[in-house]
């Protein structure tokens, strides 16, 4: 059975979705049958780094949500476009012919509202994502969640087979994170890892970082990555690890990829 | 007229609008059950002896014997946190996961947003 990556911070604006967006393109590129669900229905934006917009998106993970589509039909195939792309985003292009397949969520403002003022099933999101799993076949799902907590983050922690847990050497985001590892590990999640994001350059010793992580939080930090104006400046335009895979921030990017590989 | 399959049907569904387990209940069940729910998640349905099976494939240390099994799967019958559909060992379990509520604001201020939308 392909396994369920919960990507989450406490707060937002760790760079999430960007994080997902590289991880999943990462693993993709070793050959694994990889599926991305932007669960952030509130403020969807990951199809962004895939190259999709309101004009070239047409079923979403609403219109499952509403019954009025299977999951299957949204899944849009990434390496069956991405060599469209080629002058773009060279990047993303090199996703040509691999197994990567986006579940976007809708960013047509009614049907936001409509997810807020209604809910929705959560049981058929979760039957969703294991249907999506068994049908396509998938080795890795990578689920996007809203920052904090809610429903579909809960639930998405919950069945995870492995939680990233992203966070900024921030002491906000530090006491955040201890909330979301305290009710990790009330769910029993298996595998709960660590991921430090938007570093100073030089500011800290990597082993100082990693010891004073590991010890406040019990789990395994897989990687420090930089805060990069180029990272600022590729503005989800593309996929920045495979652009710039020589980039200090690729070359962390690819250690968490490969933690995340690493866990049974 | 609705046969007797239709209205079987209607009444677990109704059963299932009344209640439900939401994620953050699960962090408050007792590790036997939060274990079986966990896996019910996973499988999105199970028979009785597919549970077994799972059971005994756990860790020895993990594993729940057949008769916290037994009890754990009425207590979570009880509660509407599984569902059971057909009796005795064809039994299957669903797990039934209350609905995401709406927001709670005046309907006003939503037909209000749809308006701008439209525009």
């Amino acid at each position: 059975m392909g396994k369920i990556v919960s990507i989450h911070s406490f707060r937002g604006g760790t760079g999430k979705s960007n994080t997902t967006a590289n991880l999943a393109s990462q693993v993709a590129m070793t050959g694994k049958r990889v599926g991305v669900v932007d669960t952030d229905i509130q403020s969807p934006g990951i199809h962004v780094l895939f190259g999709l917009d309101e004009t070239s998106m047409g079923k979403t993970l609403n219109d499952f949500l509403y019954g009025k589509c299977e999951i299957a039909e949204v899944a849009y195939p990434v390496g069956d476009y991405a060599a469209a792309a080629k002058e773009s985003a060279p990047g993303r292009a090199q996703l040509a012919g691999k197994d990567l397949f986006l579940i976007p969520s809708s960013i047509r403002g009614r049907e936001i509202s409509r997810v807020l003022r209604e809910g929705y099933d959560v049981g058929r999101l979760n039957e969703g994502f294991q249907t999506l799993i068994q049908n396509i076949n998938l080795d890795y799902l990578f689920i996007d969640t809203h920052p904090g907590l809610n429903e579909e983050t809960l639930l998405s922690i919950a069945i995870s087979d492995i939680l990233l847990l992203i966070l900024r050497p921030d002491n906000q985001d530090f006491q955040g994170t201890a909330v979301t590892v305290d009710i990790a590990r009330s769910l029993d999640v298996s595998n709960l890892l660590l991921m430090v994001n938007k570093a100073v350059p030089n500011k800290y010793t990597y082993e100082n970082l990693k010891t004073q992580i590991e010890t406040a939080y019990k789990a395994p930090l897989t990687g420090i990555l930089p805060l990069s104006f180029d990272m600022a400046d590729n503005a989800s335009k593309d996929i920045f690890s495979l652009r710039y895979p020589d980039h200090d921030w690729s070359k962390e990017l690819r250690k968490v990829a490969q933690a995340v590989m690493d866990t049974n | 007229m609705a046969g007797v399959f239709d209205r079987l049907q209607r009444q677990i569904e109704d059963k299932q609008k009344d209640g439900g387990i939401t994620a953050l209940d699960l962090a408050d069940l007792t590790p036997a059950l939060r274990k079986i729910m966990r896996l019910m998640l996973r499988q999105l349905q199970m028979n009785y002896p597919q549970l077994c099976d799972a059971m005994d494939k756990m860790a020895e240390a993990e594993r729940l014997s057949r008769a916290d099994l037994d009890q754990s799967l009425g207590m979570l019958t009880q509660q509407a946190w599984l569902t059971r559909l057909g009796e005795g060992p064809k039994a299957i379990y669903k797990v039934n996961l209350r609905p995401k509520a709406g927001s709670t604001l005046a309907s006003g201020i939503w037909s209000s947003l749809d308006d701008k939308l439209k525009k």
